[in-house]
């Protein structure tokens, strides 16, 4: 079994809406292992996207632990907290947020700045990056020149600049096709198998939250479902469906003919 | 992908906009930067015109003293204006020329840094005075009191005679080449009346107890072809050439001047002058001692310049006035400056403030994008100063750029024109330049400004959250 990486007990996270305190996280508890692939799940307002501000040291709790590594970065204080960011955290967006006015190689190399790298380094690194994500050649193309599914792309590059211990992705494919959708769940997912990236996605998609390992689904500030998800067989090489012997490039299985990536609603609401 | 890099990219990004923003606060600075060098400017004129004025006010006081104190006699003049022959010189017939009349003040001497002119000593071709018996001279001096010095002139025109047709009927004119002043060449009225010319161009001034020198005028110069140093044969008697005078007057334009004897030799007037001229001890005595000199002589006509000390007098008055309303405007053009310096210094500091709060505002999500991904507090502050400061510099190279060319126009526009008006003018009034240190200084004040401008957007730049990030309207 895997060590936990994260470890969030009694998290309360209180906002003041004007005058009226809005509970967004209600006493919540969560423990995420090395290597996860997980899903956040819930109707808008459970407080999905706090969650993952909180573990990504961007929003600070009102009250409980957040331990990263075994220390709480909830009561690290703002000064130190972008260190936390740079090196541990690797964030993609909903709307990608590249820097318009730089290439896909400079966006990607801007978490490497202010760590004592050389300019070559970055270079090679950024270069290297965009290669795995699939945009080898594609490198001094500013974002208007990319699709949107190769800016986000672009933006998971960025994210594993600094070689984070986690992806925290705010619904990474909720501006995107369905075509496109595919291959960036793909792309996380095949991340998360080869570089043992731990990746917590937020999404109301349920479709893409299949194709992780554990699902969350958040309400009223609470964890109130969890439920296995595809990517947990895959991670062992077993088909979901009927258990057989796969390969990570597989999109159906070849024992089965089942497509591997399905559209089954895991949650009702 | 360096933060300066990043800097110009973004100020690049907007070009019209950034475009604008340069014009607009170059202007301003073309402005901070005219102003310093109009003040210069107005500070250089006005000190030379201080100074000029100082100086005339200085030879006023002199002419004033002067003027108090001198009385003028000659022979009634003879009006028909043709040469006259002494009675014992029956074969000479070198005419007289030029009396000593009461020449009027001539302002244009003052100005420009001028000399005061020899007064009175012009042949103004007003008439021709008569010839007197030297021993007049003795006689004024030595029996009326209160005089401190007579100062016999001999003074002669020499030229050639021209045909003149006047409605149909012909006279013969003598057109004068040149006039010779002998003035009695000793040490109490060298040294103490300042009898000579004043404006030496070339070689030196006559001295006192010189002999068989003669101190010519440039147009002397021309027509006998000579310079400091040569030989000059005039009226068949030859001197040597030891100075050049610029001529204050027109009267004084042709006139030569040499020791009184030497004078009354060349011109075979051996113990006659045409005028004197005689210094009372004091202003007081001087109308005493004219009635004295008519009474005693009364063929002399003699003249005291009251009128002339008038408007010496109202001159003097006009002029201290003057120089007092230059050191008043100098100090108003001063205040002038400051304030307006103030004002373009606000102003373009609330340029870069406004244009950099704007552009801190439009780009909330990506600052909360460089947050969220690592940036620190001080990263983002560094990199919105560097683009506010970097905007400045620009507009700073366009500001000397636009002041270099307009900074007069801007300057005089601005700035109250230097004071003094009218009267007097000088040639060759500085101009607004920008000098490397008010280059140097300009730059410097865009550094300055840009900082202090970009140092509040930049703050709330650094404060924006990195949740801003996760904002997707």
């Amino acid at each position: 079994m895997s060590k936990p990486v994260l470890q969030i007990e009694s998290l309360n996270k209180t906002y003041m809406l004007g005058k009226r305190p809005v509970q967004a996280l209600n006493n919540l508890n969560l423990q995420v292992n090395q290597g996860e692939f997980i899903a956040i799940m819930g109707p808008s307002g459970s407080g999905k996207t706090t969650l993952l501000n909180i573990i990504g040291a961007i929003d600070k709790p009102t009250s409980g632990q957040v331990l990263l590594d075994g220390i709480d970065v909830g009561k690290m204080p703002e000064n130190q907290l972008y260190k936390v960011r740079r090196d541990k955290m690797g964030f993609v967006f909903q709307t990608f947020n590249l820097l318009p006015y730089l290439n896909a190689r400079e966006n990607v190399e801007l978490p490497m700045e202010g760590r004592g790298k050389s300019k070559s380094e970055q270079k090679k690194r950024a270069s290297e990056l965009l290669a795995l994500v699939g945009l080898s050649g594609r490198e001094n193309h500013r974002p208007q020149r990319l699709s949107a599914g190769e800016q986000q792309r672009v933006a998971i590059a960025r994210a594993l600049a600094n070689n984070p211990a986690f992806i925290l992705a705010d619904e990474p494919t909720g501006n995107l096709d369905s075509q496109n959708k595919q291959e960036i769940i793909k792309l996380l997912a095949n991340l998360n198998l080869t570089q043992g990236t731990t990746i917590i996605m937020v999404t109301h998609d349920s479709q893409a939250a299949n194709h992780t390992e554990r699902m969350l689904l958040l309400k009223d500030g609470k964890i109130v479902k969890e439920k296995e998800g595809l990517h947990l067989a895959k991670k062992n090489n077993k088909c979901p469906h009927c258990g057989n012997d796969i390969q990570i490039s597989d999109s159906t299985c070849p024992s089965c003919k089942k497509p591997i990536y399905s559209s089954d609603e895991i949650f009702s609401t | 992908m360096g933060i300066i890099n990043r800097a110009i990219r973004n100020i690049s990004r907007r070009k019209i906009r950034a475009l604008l923003v340069i014009i607009a606060l170059g202007f301003s600075m073309a402005i901070m930067v005219s102003i310093p060098a109009g003040v210069i400017a107005n500070q250089q004129t006005s000190s030379a015109m201080a100074s000029n004025l100082s100086n005339v006010i200085s030879q006023t006081s002199d002419a004033i003293n002067k003027t108090a104190t001198q009385i003028d006699c000659s022979l009634a003049s003879d009006l028909s204006g043709f040469g006259f022959a002494p009675p014992d010189n029956a074969g000479g017939g070198r005419p007289f020329g030029g009396g000593s009349p009461p020449a009027g003040f001539d302002p244009s001497q003052f100005g420009g840094g001028g000399t005061p002119g020899r007064f009175g000593g012009g042949a103004f071709g007003g008439g021709q005075a008569n010839p007197m018996n030297e021993s007049l001279y003795t006689d004024i001096d030595s029996t009326i009191s209160g005089i401190a010095a007579v100062e016999p002139i001999l003074q002669a025109s020499e030229g050639s005679n021209a045909t003149i047709s006047f409605f149909g009927r012909t006279f013969t004119r003598l057109v004068t080449e040149y006039t010779i002043e002998g003035i009695p060449l000793t040490s109490n009225l060298v040294d103490n009346y300042n009898i000579l010319p004043t404006n030496i161009t070339a070689g030196r001034n006559l001295q006192a107890g010189e002999s068989g020198v003669v101190l010519l005028s440039e147009n002397n110069s021309a027509y006998f072809g000579v310079g400091v140093g040569d030989t000059v044969n005039i009226l068949d008697h030859t001197f040597t050439v030891v100075g050049i005078h610029g001529s204050s007057s027109v009267s004084d334009r042709l006139t030569l001047y040499m020791n009184l004897s030497d004078a009354q030799t060349a011109t075979n007037n051996t113990g006659y002058i045409t005028s004197l001229r005689v210094f009372a001890t004091s202003s007081d005595v001087v109308t005493q001692v004219a009635t004295s000199i008519s009474s005693l002589h009364s063929e002399l006509t003699v003249t005291t310049d009251q009128t002339r000390l008038n408007q010496l007098q109202t001159l003097q008055s006009t002029y201290s006035a003057q120089l007092a309303s230059a050191q008043e405007s100098n100090s108003q053009t001063y205040a002038t400056a400051v304030e307006e310096i103030v004002v373009v210094v606000v102003a373009t500091s609330l340029i870069v403030l406004f244009v950099m709060l704007y552009t801190v505002k439009e780009r909330t999500k990506e600052i909360g994008t460089l947050k969220a991904i690592g940036f620190s507090n001080l990263n983002v502050m560094s990199q919105f100063m560097l683009e506010g400061v970097l905007l400045s510099m620009i507009a700073g190279v366009v500001g000397i750029a636009i002041g270099s060319i307009a900074a007069p126009t801007i300057s005089s526009l601005l700035l109250p024109s230097t004071g003094i008006s009218g009267v007097i003018r000088i040639s060759g009034l500085s101009v607004a330049t920008l000098n490397p240190e008010l280059i140097l200084a300009l730059f410097g004040a865009a550094v300055l400004l840009g900082t202090l401008g970009s140092l509040y957007p930049a703050w709330r730049a650094a404060k924006i959250r990195p949740a801003e990030a996760m904002k997707y309207e």
